[in-house]
């Protein structure tokens, strides 16, 4: 049986005590699945990854990721979970006064990988997102497309365990979001990593078996395929 | 840089003012006439601001008066005249410190008569005392603008830098990582702000203050800038921005 990477039990997250985003959830991710999460806008999709990677503590219930217990997690222990975690933004996040390569090895850097490893899991990355020749370039010379994808690539800099993507492919081109969809899917499959995306919609041509959840405007979880 | 000139201009002051006063305390002397013959105790044992006696001999005042007397007739006189003391004090005092040496000294009965010089000692404390007022003024203007800079400076490292290091937190980097960057760029301009401040005093102290024809400058020339001050101002700067990029990074929260 696969070892559990996220387990929640009667999870609810909310951001004041008056007004529940998610609402009782229980449900495991198992490593090597990958999991879309789905949900009308406002039904707590982003708050759910928010809580996964330690930016909101559950309300009630608990929620365990990696093995460690997120209701009571201290600050060092959060760091260094998130170090071996891998998040892509819907507006990228990407530091625009820092060049294309050294946002995507931020991850090694802080990790304080040697600059030679720095140098040429950069390389391999930008190669597998179609980039290769950006490395000197700023963030804000790149179009939307070519930034998410230097997002991905931050991402998977690590070889995470565990991906987790908002809305990665929300306003993109049909290029880079095949690109992006390529990236996870060999990530999930070649490396068993773990990948969690919310979004508005599954991908139509999408090529490894998955999961999905979804919300309903209440915050109630059930899985749905 | 403001903070650091005001705390360049504070030194260099105080160091001036230390030595201006220390001059004026060692060109005053007052005058005491007694009766009978008075050591440095018996005037200590009146008043403690006496540092310095020393006895003005009968004959030279006799020959400062020139006065044409047969020698006998002269002695005479001298044995008459009474006894006249020069008395230094410890510190430069205020005019009613000085009053108050004087009525302490009076109340002694040897102490016939006691001249303080008044007026020109009033006159130039009155001066040594505006001149130092308005360079406090004028140092605690530089520290209040000061202060606002380096509120001002911080709200800029705060536009600059906090996106950053939300994104690096995000990524898990420990606060010393996400501060990093910051603190190298302002350890860098401290020591820029420093060489620059002791430049600026090193430039006057040897290319104006020395080309001057102004006494009073020539002669504090070698106050205005010690090589010590150039440490001093290194501590005093990083300090500052060590505090300041502290602030700026402990504000930083991570977007919910």
């Amino acid at each position: 049986m696969s070892e559990n990477v996220i387990t929640a039990k009667n999870l609810t997250l909310a951001y004041d005590s008056t007004e529940k985003i998610i609402n009782n959830a229980t449900f495991e991710i198992k490593k090597g699945d990958f999991v879309f999460i789905t949900g009308p806008s406002g039904s707590g999709k982003s708050t759910l990854l928010k809580a996964f990677y330690g930016n909101l503590k559950p309300q009630d219930g608990q929620l365990n990721i990696g093995g460690l217990d997120m209701t009571n997690i201290i600050k060092h222990k959060l760091q260094e979970l998130r170090t071996h975690l891998g998040i892509v933004f819907q507006d990228y996040k990407l530091i625009n006064e820092w060049t294309v390569e050294k946002n995507v090895v931020l991850p090694l850097w802080i990790a304080g990988y040697s600059a030679e490893v720095q140098s040429s899991q950069a390389k391999r990355l930008l190669h597998h997102v179609k980039l290769t020749g950006k490395e000197e370039k700023y963030p804000l010379e790149l179009s939307g497309g070519e930034q998410q994808r230097v997002g991905v690539a931050r991402a998977m800099a690590k070889n995470p365990f565990l991906i987790l993507a908002d809305e990665p492919t929300g306003n993109l081109d049909e290029y880079s979001s095949n690109v992006i969809w390529d990236l996870m899917e060999n990530a999930c499959q070649q490396l068993d990593t773990t990948i969690v995306v919310v979004t508005h919609r599954i991908p139509m041509m999408f090529n490894i078996p998955y999961r999905h959840f979804s919300i309903d405007a209440g915050g109630n979880i059930r899985e749905v395929h | 840089m403001a903070i650091l000139l005001g705390l360049e201009f504070f030194i260099v002051f105080d160091r001036t003012t230390e030595s201006f006063e220390k001059s004026l305390k060692n060109g005053y002397t007052m005058m005491v006439v007694a009766k009978n013959e008075m050591s440095i105790d018996d005037f200590r044992s009146w008043d403690k601001h006496v540092l310095k006696v020393e006895e003005i001999k009968k004959s030279k005042i006799l020959n400062s008066v020139n006065i044409d007397l047969e020698k006998d007739k002269g002695e005479n006189l001298e044995h008459s005249l009474p006894n006249f003391y020069s008395i230094k004090l410890n510190k430069y005092l205020s005019i009613s410190e000085l009053a108050e040496v004087k009525s302490n000294l009076k109340k002694s009965e040897d102490i016939t008569r006691i001249e303080t010089f008044n007026s020109v000692y009033q006159s130039q404390y009155e001066l040594f005392s505006f001149i130092k007022f308005s360079f406090n003024t004028f140092i605690v203007f530089m520290t209040i603008i000061g202060f606002f800079l380096i509120l001002k400076q911080m709200e800029v490292w705060n536009f600059l830098h906090a996106q950053r290091m939300k994104v690096m937190e995000i990524f898990g980097a420990s606060l010393f990582l996400r501060s990093k960057v910051l603190i190298n760029l302002s350890v860098v301009d401290a020591i820029l702000s420093a060489i620059i401040t002791s430049g600026v005093f090193f430039v006057i102290q040897n290319m104006w203050i020395r080309d001057t024809h102004m006494s009073i400058l020539k002669e504090n020339v070698e106050s205005v800038f010690y090589l010590s001050d150039f440490f001093i101002l290194l501590f005093a700067s990083i300090s500052i921005v060590l505090v300041a990029v502290f602030l700026v990074v402990i504000n930083v929260k991570e977007e919910e």
